[in-house]
């Protein structure tokens, strides 16, 4: 009986084991296997000569970008099937071929002769058909243009554009580190997994854009202070006016934290209620005055680069605080153990307060940089809440420098995914949280976790 | 203004064919948190796998519906057993950031236009409910009760829904009342003690994973046979958090309690829906333009439902029929 049980639990383990590895491999190799079947389609019109365009399309800070694309071949068909021209994109991504007569045709490019590092945008087709019969423009000959590469801007080799990655890795690494700092903090001083940390990111960015555009229009620089003043004080109001009450009659960590679930919803839909769902923009660091500076392959926007020198000095200056400061050892004290720190006689609800406001201006701070970078929207701090969630986990729940380690790393795991996957660039997210779930089973307390936090 | 309308909305959304589903999608997430404890942030993944397990078989490939209801409850305990395979030995906090991030990834690869030749993306699936609509022995032009229009599949769809929510109730609630069920109920309150009885504290977990994931499932199915379309955007970790409001709202750990509070929840969704639907039409609104437009009152519903669930976790844990005692809060 025992023996047989035994035998069953090792069949358990053993099971468990495959499944877990299994799963993973499973997925992983659909990912990558779908991206060896990837193909293309494309479409086209014309009168008697037909034009068709290859351009490799791509959006960047909201404007779009179009790069011709040499050297792909074309193929024009009649509605038989039977091909009646073919011919070679020039240097311009423009190639004219005479179809004789004014008729149906499919216009396909050959999705082979495409170069290195460009593929056929998702949602693009890789044929087009070309009515001479339809359409006003008699006697001008049809056109058509094919759209490649959604996320391939460059139409170099995809190493080439590795540089380009790095630099936007480090970029969104930052950002995150901004954020995922203060839920790190959090966490370790008061075991609250805040799920209302995304909305703090939001308020620092909307109350800016308010002040910067709909409001006293204020510069930039100088809205983005009230906006992340507004977050820091957000983030020490609910602390005083919610958390501490609760925390004093002795709320469990689990209420609190479907608790922070509950005004999440509720002020991200005030959020959609008063700015609406559109993505806006602040009235500096846009348009024309954001032309890329070249440092060899890499194209950084003067903007991007402010973005990344002042999130760098904000995580060093935060590291310092931590490190050397008396008021920062005392919030890593108590994040390490309240108890002990409020034996030593560290005020905890005092450092408590200062890391919801120091937590908050950070959020606020990572809020508006956002926004910069990529426009401002109702739930842009909920779409990043599970890739900081991902951060800090990585990194080892409770510690700050973890939530850097961790930021950086899924920083950097989603820009390579883009860089990797093309075609898939919207499952970048997916990659974040899929990283956290490896991660949680090779390494449970997170990369500079305590062994004692898996419990 | 007209009340009637607003009144008969709010009461034909609390049983409707959708109702069924809310009830069936917190009853297994009952199982999971009330009874068992576990911190399941991830319930709308259940929902969805079960829901595309049908949509793609019968849409995409055309299965016997069969088979493919045999797919969705496999697809509901597969999801469950590998979320716990990860998470169950790890602390409670840990199963609700792997929930949450495996659901999401979920909706992102339904949502995503790579994989549209399989889910359809962004626009989902249609057309796999019409096994159901053949079974259906209604007249399809339906009936009329109280100024609701209620098709013929529409009233099949409540009819077997409503069998099959009495079904799952029974079933939960024999299990809950069974030794397995103590020893779930156990775990909740004292993991530690359940282990030193020698009890399997993971392989329990397990089990109420599996069961309250298949239960999912269901409910994520009957959403979208509902519809008749499944898409991603049904999905979003917003279905887990009204799933956790109903929860609360009737009572945790009690079996009525899905149900209770899924028609209280949806019948409140509704009525302030439809009520301000009508209080903002043009041209003459009854509200102030400042306070709401009919460009923006829909987000009310949502607003009130997120302040609904932190105010009852604060003020009134046990839910409107709760029992102070069975709060499944003190989680570690």
């Amino acid at each position: 009986m025992n023996q047989s049980q035994a035998g069953w639990r090792r069949a358990l383990l053993c099971a468990r084991w495959y499944l877990k590895r299994g799963a993973l491999l499973l997925l992983a190799l659909l990912v990558l296997g779908s991206e060896l079947f990837d193909s293309g389609v494309a479409h086209a019109d014309a009168s008697t000569t037909i034009t068709t365009t290859v351009l490799n399309r791509s959006v960047e800070n909201g404007k779009t970008e179009r790069i011709p694309v040499a050297g792909v071949t074309v193929n024009i068909t009649d509605e038989s099937g039977a091909q009646v021209g073919t011919g070679v994109t020039n240097d311009k991504g423009i190639i004219a071929i005479d179809v004789g007569k004014a008729a149906v045709y499919t216009v396909s490019i050959d999705v082979a002769s495409l170069p290195e590092g460009v593929s056929v945008a998702d949602k693009e087709p890789t044929s087009r058909s070309v009515d001479f019969n339809a359409g006003v423009s008699v006697g001008a000959g049809k056109k058509v243009t094919f759209f490649l590469g959604k996320s391939t801007r460059v139409t170099k080799s995809r190493w080439s554009q590795l540089p380009q990655t790095l630099v936007n890795g480090i970029k969104f690494s930052l950002l995150y580190a901004m954020a995922a700092i203060g839920l790190s903090l959090i966490y370790g001083t008061t075991g609250l997994s805040n799920f209302a940390h995304g909305e703090i990111v939001t308020l620092g960015a909307v109350v800016t854009w308010y002040l910067n555009v709909e409001g006293p229009r204020l510069h930039l620089l100088v809205a983005a202070v009230f906006g992340i003043a507004a977050a820091a004080l957000a983030g020490g109001l609910v602390e005083r006016s919610v958390w501490r009450p609760l925390r004093r009659r002795g709320m469990s960590l689990t209420s609190m934290m479907i608790m922070s679930i509950g005004m999440a919803i509720a002020v991200r839909y005030i959020f959609l209620f008063y700015f609406g769902g559109r993505n806006r923009r602040f009235r500096q660091y846009v348009g024309e005055s954001q032309k890329e500076l070249h440092i060899g392959s890499v194209g950084v926007t003067p903007r991007d680069l402010t973005i990344m020198i002042v999130s760098i000095i904000v995580v060093v200056a935060v590291c310092m605080f931590l490190l050397k400061l008396r008021l920062g050892k005392a919030i890593r004290a108590v994040s390490d153990n309240p108890d002990l720190a409020s034996a030593t006689g560290i005020d905890t609800n005092k450092i408590i307060l200062l890391v919801w406001l120091v937590g908050g201006a950070l959020a606020g701070l990572g809020g508006v940089m956002f926004g910069a970078a990529t426009g401002i929207q109702w739930d842009m701090g909920f779409n990043i809440l599970l890739i900081l969630f991902a951060a800090i986990t990585v990194g080892g729940l409770g510690n700050p420098f973890g939530a850097l380690l961790g930021a950086f790393i899924v920083g950097m795991a989603t820009e390579l995914w883009s860089w990797a996957f093309p075609s898939v660039t919207e499952l970048k997210t997916a990659a974040a949280l899929f990283a956290l779930i490896v991660v949680l089973i090779f390494r449970p307390q997170g990369l500079l976790g305590k062994r004692e936090r898996i419990g | 203004m007209n009340w009637g309308l607003i009144f008969s909305n709010g009461l034909y959304a609390a049983v409707s064919a959708n109702a069924i589903g809310y009830m069936l999608v917190a009853s297994g997430l009952n199982v999971h948190f009330g009874y068992t404890g576990l911190i399941n942030f991830g319930q709308a993944g259940f929902a969805a796998v079960g829901a595309y397990a049908m949509a793609i078989t019968v849409g995409r490939y055309d299965w016997n519906p069969v088979f493919s209801l045999a797919l969705v409850l496999i697809a509901g305990a597969v999801l469950a057993a590998w979320v716990g395979a990860i998470t169950l030995r790890l602390r409670a906090d840990y199963l609700a950031i792997v929930t949450i991030a495996v659901a999401e990834i979920i909706r992102l690869f339904a949502n995503s236009v790579k994989y549209t030749w399989l889910t359809g993306g962004n626009d989902g699936l249609q057309k796999f409910s019409g096994w159901m609509e053949r079974l259906s022995p209604f007249d399809n032009n339906g009936i009329t009760v109280w100024k609701q229009k209620i098709d013929g599949y529409r009233l099949w769809l409540l009819v077997v829904g409503w069998i099959l929510v009495a079904v799952v109730s029974t079933i939960v609630y024999l299990l809950m009342r069974s030794p397995w069920g103590r020893v779930l109920k156990s775990i909740r309150e004292d993991e530690d003690a359940a282990s030193s009885l020698g009890k399997n504290v993971v392989a329990f977990k397990m089990q109420s994973l599996v069961i309250g994931g298949m239960i999912g499932a269901m409910g994520g199915l009957w959403i979208v046979l509902d519809k008749q379309s499944a898409q991603p955007g049904d999905f979003a970790t917003t279905l887990t958090f009204f799933v956790f409001t109903i929860v609360i709202i009737g009572g945790i750990a009690r079996v009525k309690g899905p149900i209770i509070g899924t028609m209280i929840f949806l019948f409140v969704f509704t009525f302030v829906d439809s009520f301000l639907r009508e209080a903002t039409k043009r041209p003459d609104p009854v509200l102030p333009r400042w306070l709401a437009t009919d460009n923006n009152y829909g987000q009310v519903k949502y607003l009130l439902a997120g302040a609904a669930l932190a105010l009852l976790v604060a003020f009134r844990p046990q839910g409107i029929f709760g029992d102070k005692r069975e709060q499944a809060f003190d989680v570690r």
